[in-house]
């Protein structure tokens, strides 16, 4: 049986007496797509920040193919550059082009010199369909640009896994489209992502397992078409009959 | 597409009368300076000492004032964010203790205790080193929090999203949040420049033969200190003015196209 690439054990939180993550256990097996999905508040991003230890969590494990990466002596700069992230909030480095974004760290930390580390974002520009927009700067692009220029910027570092915090939450509804066409695009080439997000129907079309996360625990998990369309759990049931509406409001009467 | 042109219009029109005006001022300045007698007399003993030579002082003073200051800045401030308590503390402790103390009596503390120590006498150059030392001392607390504030204007998602593709945290100091608060730091280092060189004149008071110090000593000679003064506000005024369109070019020459363009 392989190996997961990310499997997490008993994974607690709290931020102050707050406690966002009550024992989270999860797997993430090779090119699997996981959407991760529950309300604003439920420790959904903090769980996804806590993989790549953004966040320190308080007790648990995470293992990295097999691996603890939990500790003093871990490399966690390594294990990162293998576990590329996107944001919510894009975080493009605003004072670099588009090309610059994705060429840093692959110079940083691949030690790639300049012509191959372009060569590469020129190539991960090519793939979201942005190469007209390599000397453009974030400031001058849209929102779904930019977060595509990100998503560039975290596959091009050729990583195991990519972790996408809640990735067009920040968008404008006609410009969520273009990313999660892109965010497709890898899951078929075989890339294996952990996505938080609201888009119930994109965690239908494209991932292979879904989790449900309700108050700092997993409440439900299991493939979508069981997950999404026939809840077992009243709670899943009722936020995914909430969502739905929202994604589906009726039209405004004329 | 019309209101932008003609935005634009007055915008280059209020530039080139601004430097009009400028350029008039200097001219009037310059005029003026060369109507001044260089009088042996003002300083005593023999030798010529004018405006010029006390002019070169103060923007000697100054520049290397400014220089040293900010090397200082960078590294106050840098300890400032640090999480390291005692670093943060030392730091800390400097700001506020140059920040809270007149700069008057900074430079006098220097001359009289700390130039001693140094080894050097009580003469014009050991006065010079102290002026240097207290204002490059002083404007560099003040320049320390500049940077300090630049630094912490810059969004957390910067860092982190350096950090999160595997940069370590002085890789992500060096390539992502320094140049990025290095353009927002520039008005108010701005600011802080023209403070510098106004607060050189604070040097005259341990005998610098800097601006100030010199329209002292005319002034008891001529006994015209209406004239006297208003000459060196125009010659502070000269220096202070053209260091801030110095400053906007630095300014202009390293905007990122799209952020921070607040007009």
């Amino acid at each position: 049986m392989a190996i997961p690439v990310i499997e997490t054990k008993d994974l607690t939180k709290s931020f102050g007496d707050n406690k966002v993550l009550k024992g989270i256990s999860m797997k993430v097996m090779p090119k699997e797509v996981i959407a991760i999905i529950g309300a604003s508040g439920s420790g959904k991003s903090t769980l996804l920040r806590c993989i790549n230890r953004l966040n320190e969590p308080d007790s648990g494990d995470i293992l990295f193919e097999g691996n603890s990466i939990i500790g003093k002596d871990i490399d966690i700069d390594m294990v990162r550059s293998q576990m590329t992230m996107v944001f919510q909030s894009f975080n493009l480095f605003m004072h670099l082009t588009a090309r610059k974004n994705i060429s840093l760290p692959l110079r940083q930390v691949k030690k790639l010199s300049k012509e191959e580390a372009d060569k590469l974002a020129m190539e991960a520009l090519e793939k979201v369909g942005l190469i007209e927009k390599a000397d453009a700067y974030p400031g001058e692009m849209s929102g779904g640009q930019q977060q595509r220029v990100a998503i560039a910027r975290a596959f091009a570092m050729h990583p195991k896994v990519l972790l996408f915090d809640e990735p067009t939450s920040a968008l404008d509804p006609q410009l969520i489209g273009e990313v999660l066409e892109v965010m497709k695009k890898l899951a078929d080439m075989g890339m294996t992502m952990v996505v938080v997000t609201h888009e119930i129907s994109f965690a239908k079309d494209v991932a292979d397992h879904v989790i449900f996360i309700d108050q700092g625990l997993i409440l439900e998990e299991g493939p979508p078409k069981d997950m999404l369309i026939n809840p077992k759990n009243e709670r899943t049931r009722q936020f995914l009959k909430r969502v739905l509406q929202e994604e589906n409001l009726p039209p405004l009467p004329q | 597409m019309d209101v932008k042109e003609l935005k634009e219009q007055i915008k280059a029109h209020k530039s080139v009368l601004s430097k009009i005006a400028l350029v008039v001022i200097i001219i009037i300045a310059f005029y003026v300076m060369l109507q001044q007698p260089v009088n042996n007399n003002y300083i005593g003993g023999g030798g010529t000492f004018g405006w010029i030579d006390a002019a070169q002082t103060t923007v000697f003073i100054s520049i290397i004032s400014i220089v040293v200051g900010f090397s200082i800045g960078i590294v106050v401030g840098l300890a400032r964010i640090s999480r390291n308590i005692i670093i943060n503390g030392i730091a800390t402790v400097y700001v506020e203790i140059l920040r809270g103390t007149p700069l008057l009596i900074q430079i006098f503390f220097i001359y009289y205790s700390l130039t001693p120590l140094m080894g050097l006498g009580g003469g014009l150059e050991s006065a010079t080193i102290s002026a240097i030392l207290a204002l490059s001392i002083n404007s560099g607390a003040y320049q320390a929090e500049i940077i300090r504030g630049g630094i912490q204007s810059i969004p957390r998602g910067q860092l982190e999203a350096a950090r999160s593709s595997g940069m370590t945290y002085l890789q992500a100091m060096r390539h992502v949040i320094l140049p990025q608060a290095f353009r927002l730091i520039i008005p108010p280092m701005t600011n802080e420049y023209v403070t510098v060189i106004k607060d050189s004149s604070l040097a005259y008071a341990i005998g610098v033969m800097e601006i100030t110090w010199f329209s002292t000593r005319v002034v008891v000679w001529d006994f015209e200190p209406i004239t006297t003064y208003l000459f060196v506000a125009l010659i502070y005024f000269t220096l202070t003015t053209f260091t801030s369109n110095i400053m906007r070019f630095v300014e202009q020459r390293f905007r990122i196209p799209g952020y921070m363009v607040g007009e």
